[in-house]
């Protein structure tokens, strides 16, 4: 800044002028400390923007016309309240302060919007003091700012627009669908399998005398209800049997010679012995159950015809 | 002043207007009610007979320079839609001066002008005046969308007075104070203009956001405030403002705005900046490999592990050597080799 100053000093500010200034002067200047050694380049003063604040304001005095409200209907206000903004808790302080971030289209246009919101919501009691009517009547037939033409072609991209968010929707919608469809499928394939796995098991073990239950026969009704009390049983017996006979045959050394001989235990174990049956007197069990309805003989039933 | 019975009257007998259409007279002239509002006293409900009458002649020409493309003519058109108190002129020689436009308002009888100005077919200019001593104001106009667009579903009556809407910054600064006086008195339709309609449905915005004017349009659908867009809509990019109408001293310079053709030279120099230091780089780089490389000292150890190579052959030998047939039992893939044929697995 020593070099502006040098220039204002001497009531220079060009190049050229600085050019003349004297060996002399110079050296003067140097001694007194404002000039450094070096390439002195003299310094423009940046271009200030005219804001004449005094002209402004007469101006307008002049230019301002005192016309009543309702010829001009203009309204300074600020937006109103972001309403959703408040609910979710994002206003930030930007907003509240008035500073709006124009390059986030979104929130730049709702602060417009808003602030029309504001407008109407003050001037149309206004309007309705004066009389003014806002609302259009509906047999009122105008010419509009837009024709009708333009309308029905607006309409049309908007549905077009719909009709597109929907088709997408539904696609979405068939692809999960379909989805869990397939899933759905698997599972009861396998749940088919497995009950024809259960079947063919359940019948090859009656086949083979492990279960002398007829339960699977019954189909899924019993087959729910049993399975579970006929599984514990067979459970129980199923293998054991086999195992038994097998163990019984070759466990412990194999087969034993003279198992089916008599001893001594087993002479004088009587309990097999029935006295009726040793006897042949236990007949009622081996008879049909009782004569049911004996059929009464020729002469008795000719006697009874003839009483009838 | 016309007494409306006998309007109709003369409609009908003289002018002969057909009944449909005379009903439609009689219904909006009849049970028309005003009120009087003199220093924020209103009078007593009364039935106009009458219409009221035009006050505030406001009129506002609105018209552009050669060289405009296709979006400014239509949203030349769109404003005059907009403004019922608007009159159109056809398009100034560039060679005129601009105080010749003073003179064109003068014969059109206007008191307000909207000029717009493009220049090599891509920068719109647009000034707003007060045409006779008034000031005036010149902007650059950016982000323009018309009517036309699609986009912006709400419609209005054509003529119908707009709402005028002001961010509370128009009226921090005294320059923003003035545009807004002017703004008002150009755009907001004068009461009782013939052309004008009754009613009041749709509001104009104006909001300075990044240091610039935002113009937005919307349609008042319900009494609760719920608004769509119409449009037309842009961006005013102040310049100066000046004392009189299209010349006079300077009021106001704008410090921020920086013309587009400083804006797409600075781009330009950027891009070249850029190229430049590649290029460096790259000179740089070749400089380095043309450089003497230098030379060191050799150390005693190096040789120790250098074990001397292989005699080569002195004849070198350009083509393969034939393949030597192998021992290996090889025989059903000779056959497949030989037939091409597959051959069953034995």
């Amino acid at each position: 800044m020593a070099d502006v100053e040098m220039e204002t000093q001497m009531g220079l500010d060009s190049e050229e002028d600085y050019g003349e200034l004297s060996d002399a002067e110079l050296q003067e200047a140097f001694s007194k400390g404002l000039l450094k050694p070096g390439l002195n380049v003299p310094l423009e003063e940046p271009k200030k923007a005219v804001n004449n604040i005094e002209g402004l304001k007469m101006c307008l005095a002049e230019f301002k016309k005192n016309l009543p409200w309702v010829e001009r209907l203009d309204l300074t206000n600020h937006p109103a309240v972001d309403v959703l903004a408040k609910i979710e808790g994002t206003l930030n302080k930007k907003q509240s302060s008035g500073e709006i971030d124009a390059e986030d289209d979104f929130q730049r246009e709702m602060y417009f919007y808003r602030q029309a919101q504001a407008t109407v919501l003050e001037a149309l009691p206004k309007l309705k003091k004066l009389q003014i009517p806002t609302k259009r009547p509906d047999d009122y037939f105008a010419e509009m700012a837009k024709t009708d033409q333009h309308m029905q072609k607006v309409r049309k991209k908007l549905m077009q627009k719909q009709m597109a968010i929907e088709k997408s929707e539904k696609a979405k919608k068939l692809r999960e669908q379909r989805k869990f469809g397939k899933k759905v499928q698997v599972e009861v394939l396998q749940k088919r399998q497995k009950a024809k796995k259960a079947m063919m098991t359940a019948v090859k073990k009656y086949q083979k005398g492990m279960t002398d239950k007829l339960d699977f026969l019954e189909g899924d009704q019993e087959g729910k209800k049993g399975s579970t009390a006929s599984k514990s049983q067979m459970s129980k017996k199923g293998p054991n049997a086999k195992r038994k006979y097998k163990d019984q045959k070759f466990g412990f050394g194999g087969k034993k010679k003279g198992s089916k001989w008599n001893t001594k235990e087993s002479f004088n174990d009587v309990s097999g012995f029935r006295a009726k049956t040793a006897h042949g007197k236990g007949g009622k069990k081996f008879n049909k159950g009782g004569k049911k309805n004996k059929r009464p003989g020729k002469e008795t039933r000719r006697k009874m015809k003839a009483r009838k | 002043m016309i007494d409306h019975s006998i309007l109709l009257d003369r409609l009908e007998n003289l002018v002969g207007v057909t009944v449909m259409a005379l009903s439609w007279f009689r219904s909006y002239l009849t049970d028309h009610y005003q009120i009087m509002n003199v220093n924020s006293e209103s009078s007593v409900l009364t039935k106009v007979k009458c219409g009221g009458k035009w006050k505030n002649k406001e009129r506002v020409l609105v018209f552009s320079s050669r060289g405009i493309n296709f979006r400014t003519r239509h949203l030349m058109q769109d404003l005059k839609t907009m403004m019922p108190h608007s009159k159109a002129d056809t398009k100034m020689d560039r060679k005129d001066k601009l105080f010749v436009v003073n003179e064109v308002c003068e014969i059109k009888n206007c008191n307000k002008c909207i000029f717009f100005e493009a220049k090599k077919n891509m920068d719109l200019y647009m000034w707003v005046s007060n045409v006779p001593h008034g000031p005036s104001a010149k902007f650059l106009v950016q982000n323009v969308h018309t009517l036309a667009e699609l986009k912006m579903t709400g419609n209005c009556l054509k003529g119908s007075r707009p709402l005028l809407s002001f961010d509370p910054k128009f009226d921090k600064e005294p320059h923003y104070a003035l545009l807004k006086e002017l703004f008002t008195q150009t755009f907001s339709t004068p009461q009782y203009h013939p052309k004008s309609q009754p009613f009041v449905d749709h509001v104009l915005t104006f909001t300075i956001a990044d240091k610039r004017i935002w113009f937005r349009n919307y349609q008042i659908i319900e009494e609760d405030a719920s608004l769509v867009e119409i449009g037309p809509r842009f961006v005013l990019n102040l310049i100066k403002i000046f004392q009189g109408s299209f010349g006079g001293p300077t009021l106001y310079e704008n410090p921020h705005f920086q013309s587009p053709n400083m804006c797409r030279r600075l781009m330009r120099m950027e891009k070249a900046a850029r190229q430049k230091e590649r290029q460096m780089v790259k000179e740089i780089r070749l400089e380095k490999r043309k450089e003497v490389k230098e030379v060191l000292t050799e150390d005693v150890t190096d040789d120790v592990f250098v074990t001397p190579a292989e005699e080569k052959p002195k004849e070198v030998e350009h083509e393969a050597p034939r393949p030597s047939k192998s021992k290996k039992k090889k025989k059903h893939f000779q056959i497949m080799a030989k037939t091409g044929k597959r051959q069953k697995w034995r």
